[in-house]
């Protein structure tokens, strides 16, 4: 692989992601200084030439300062771009705002179109991410996007830490049903489904099991975990009717409020995520929480787009 | 007024949209400004802006980036919601400043090295400053919300060996650490600066710029930007709006026997705005140059760089407190000490000299904006020691980040006047409603908003006021 001309930069904190990848890669993190000042202003700079470099700015957008993230990223970018670095492609697995993606009241935000939008104007050539809460977020860029699927990395975890022969795929609700059914093709297993009936918005009123998960292994499959209120609920709903346990794979687990105490009271045997958004210190104080990782696959991500190389393999199978 | 105006307010100066909202005789729109639990930020507009003409009133303070995504959010939100025009009104405007240098809570400027990735060569005896470097960034963290301490300062001083250790970087030797390192250093230095790459710092203002017009803004309204380059920046037209006419406005009624006072700039960037305020009310006019020159001489060489505190009053340039960074400047000792002490041990001596004559009169100290205030401070002293009999610092922008105001409470400054872009309860807090008199500018917002919606001119408002 030519070294010679790809660099990898990542933001100072939660750098756990981008250094795997650089592992993986067997390339060095380029030496940059990333600092706030005192009124919580972004000053960035690189610390060597990038000079018609291929660029990759890794980051790792969790919970909390989601703002300040993305100021950071945009930053960066930008300066990569003034110093006339030839291509930069930010690798953003969990992208922020994407959940905002459609004006579902009356002069609601489309804030993932915003996102998408600034991170173009900020000079963003090529954007990698993982599990978008909505594919068609891709095309509010007006740069090329490569969404990548958590699911080979899942898939493998499945089959090397669960014993799948007599597990159940489901899925919490209505909208991440052919995420799951998907999987569940996969790895040949059956497929159950959670119907929720919401009252009102964040309240979840009423949930409906479709989908018989007696005496079985339930692996709830979701692409998000917030406060995880969802999955604990769904995990009463299905001992209840009788399935031996439960455990959630969520690719990015944001676990902002109350997640750890709602896993730590739920009846939950193991709370899977990867490492898209940093969790260490949240995997502390929670011992049902495990991580896949993921930075193979962005690792692999790299490699083949700067290489130009097909990246569809990755959809399906994990790199070795 | 007419009805097809519409003012949202951030979160960031509810009482400077109010007030402002008050002079243009409406209400402010509803709108609900929160944040879902995982920090991104939920905006729903409650009121109807088709084909209204929308002021989005959002100041660069308190959580900045938090504050600039909210009013881009809410700037597309209207745009999205077929707005007929969306000004962004940014009494104070968040990145204006363009630093060569990374900036620390102290104001000195350092540059950190925020960690070392694995793969690359590690020195031995790199692991501890890597630690405390990291100790360090986390402590500037806390620094900035207002838990300054002085551990904190001692912390950051490692950071700056640190940091010399990567040489690529060019750093100014200004702590006391320094004088465990060898000669080769200052070698290094120019070395560092002088072949191979030398470090940049990212100038982030046209990225604002184009982020404000990527959001949707169609019209930008600010005040005392710190550079005047900075409206090119934009491809929507801006309307920077001067704080001067109230400055002297506030001057003329506030300060007895202003026709003898002296008005003083802090440092040299700031010389032509207050040349301005001079020449409008007719002053006369100081000015403090900070030089920061490399002492390449052997020997002592207090010989060169006396320090001016002792000397009797003179005509020429005198010099004085050589401040090597803002942690010495902060011991109450006397300058001539500071002088042979910094010059003893740093390479680089940084002396703070006054142009012009302070004796016996009342000092108004101009600045557009005011941080970390170590500039300030350290000219209030500088002008105390020189004679002046009061020291009046009148500031736009008062940020006042970190400690900030615990070391304006305990400078020499008799009376800070600071306009309210920023929100300034906290500076009345902590100096007391005497010492402090704030500025209001709602109204010549609300004026230049409510010319700007009746397509007036707005060039009245630069030089009288209102």
């Amino acid at each position: 692989m030519a070294n010679n001309n790809i660099k990898l930069l990542a933001p100072d904190v939660h750098r756990g992601l981008a250094e795997l990848v650089s592992q993986r890669l067997g390339l060095p993190l380029t030496d940059c200084v990333l600092k706030r000042d005192p009124t919580g202003e972004v000053t960035f700079s690189i610390g060597e030439s990038v000079r018609d470099q291929d660029i990759f700015i890794i980051t790792q957008i969790g919970s909390g300062i989601v703002n300040d993230r993305v100021l950071e990223l945009l930053i960066m970018i930008n300066a990569s771009k003034t110093a006339s670095a030839r291509r930069i492609t930010a690798i953003i697995p969990n992208f922020p705002y994407a959940r905002q993606d459609r004006k579902d009241k009356s002069r609601a935000p489309i804030t993932a179109k915003l996102m998408a939008d600034m991170l173009t104007t900020a000079g963003c050539d090529h954007v990698i991410t993982m599990d978008l809460h909505a594919s068609q977020i891709q095309g509010f860029f007006d740069v090329p996007v490569d969404n990548l699927y958590a699911e080979p990395s899942v898939v493998r975890y499945i089959k090397e830490n669960v014993n799948f022969d007599e597990s159940i795929i489901i899925s919490p609700d209505a909208g991440g049903a052919k995420r799951a059914a998907s999987l569940a093709d996969r790895l040949d297993l059956n497929f159950a489904l959670i119907h929720k009936e919401r009252a009102r918005a964040n309240e979840v009123s009423r949930m409906v099991l479709v989908g018989d998960v007696t005496d079985k292994v339930c692996i709830i499959v979701d692409d998000m975990a917030d406060t995880c209120g969802t999955l604990a609920k769904a995990a009463e709903i299905l001992l209840d009717n009788r399935a031996k346990s439960v455990i959630a794979i969520v690719t990015h687990g944001v676990l902002s409020g109350n997640a750890i105490k709602n896993i730590n009271n739920s009846r939950l045997t193991k709370v899977v995520c990867t490492n898209t958004v940093p969790f260490e210190e949240k995997m502390k104080e929670c011992p049902k929480l495990d991580v896949i990782d993921v930075s193979g696959v962005l690792a692999e991500a790299i490699r083949r787009l700067h290489n130009g190389e097909s990246i569809s393999y990755l959809f399906k199978h994990y790199p070795l | 007024m007419s009805n097809n105006i519409v003012v949202f307010g951030g979160d960031s100066h509810p009482e400077l949209v109010a007030k402002i909202c008050e002079n243009l005789d409406i209400k402010a729109s509803q709108v609900e400004l929160g944040k879902f639990s995982n920090g991104e930020i939920s905006i729903s507009v409650r009121e109807s802006v088709r084909e209204k003409d929308v002021y989005v009133i959002q100041s660069g303070c308190g959580q900045v980036n938090d504050a600039f995504m909210q009013l881009l959010i809410l700037i597309s939100a209207c745009k999205s919601s077929s707005a007929s025009r969306v000004t962004a009104v940014m009494p104070y405007f968040c990145y204006s400043r363009q630093p060569d240098i990374p900036y620390t809570a102290k104001g000195a400027p350092v540059i950190n090295q925020p960690g070392r990735n694995s793969a690359t060569t590690q020195r031995p005896g790199e692991d501890s400053s890597f630690k405390s470097l990291n100790s360090a960034i986390k402590n500037t963290i806390s620094l900035e919300r207002k838990g300054a301490t002085a551990d904190a300062e001692r912390v950051q001083a490692p950071s700056l060996t640190a940091s010399k250790s990567l040489s690529r970087i060019p750093m100014i030797p200004g702590s006391k650490l320094q004088n465990s390192h060898t000669n080769g250093d200052a070698e290094d230095l120019f070395n560092a600066q002088n072949a191979g790459y030398k470090l940049w710092v990212v100038q982030a203002g046209t990225l604002i710029a184009n982020l404000l017009t990527t959001a949707g803004a169609d019209h930008v309204i600010t005040m005392d930007l710190h550079d005047r380059q900075y409206p090119g920046f934009f491809d929507i037209p801006v309307d920077n709006l001067y704080c001067k006419p109230l400055s002297q406005n506030y001057i003329q009624h506030n300060i007895p026997d202003y026709e003898d006072a002296v008005i003083v700039s802090p440092d040299a960037g700031g010389a032509k705005r207050a040349t301005a305020i001079a020449d409008a009310l007719e002053l006369s006019f100081a000015l403090i140059h900070k030089e920061r020159r490399s002492q390449l001489l052997k020997g002592p060489p207090d010989a060169t760089l006396t320090s001016g505190g002792a000397l009797p009053v003179s005509q020429r340039p005198l010099v004085s407190a050589p401040a090597s960074s803002g942690r010495d400047v902060r011991r109450s000792s006397s300058s001539s000490s500071l002088g042979s002490l910094a010059s003893t041990e740093s390479r680089f001596v940084q002396t703070t000299m006054l142009v012009g004559d302070v004796r016996n009169k009342v000092c108004i100290v101009v600045d557009d904006l005011v941080d970390t205030s170590y500039t300030i401070t350290r000219a209030a002293r500088l002008l105390k020691e020189q004679g002046a009999t009061k020291v009046i610092a009148l500031i736009t922008h008062g940020l006042f980040s970190g400690d900030a105001l615990d070391r304006i409470a305990a400078s020499e400054i008799d009376k800070l006047v600071v306009a309210n872009t920023v929100p300034q309860d906290e500076t009345v807090k902590a100096l007391g409603k005497d010492r402090v008199d704030i500025i209001d500018v709602s109204r010549v917002f609300g004026e230049a908003i409510r010319r700007i919606h009746n397509g007036e001119s707005i060039s009245m408002l630069f030089e009288h006021g209102y």
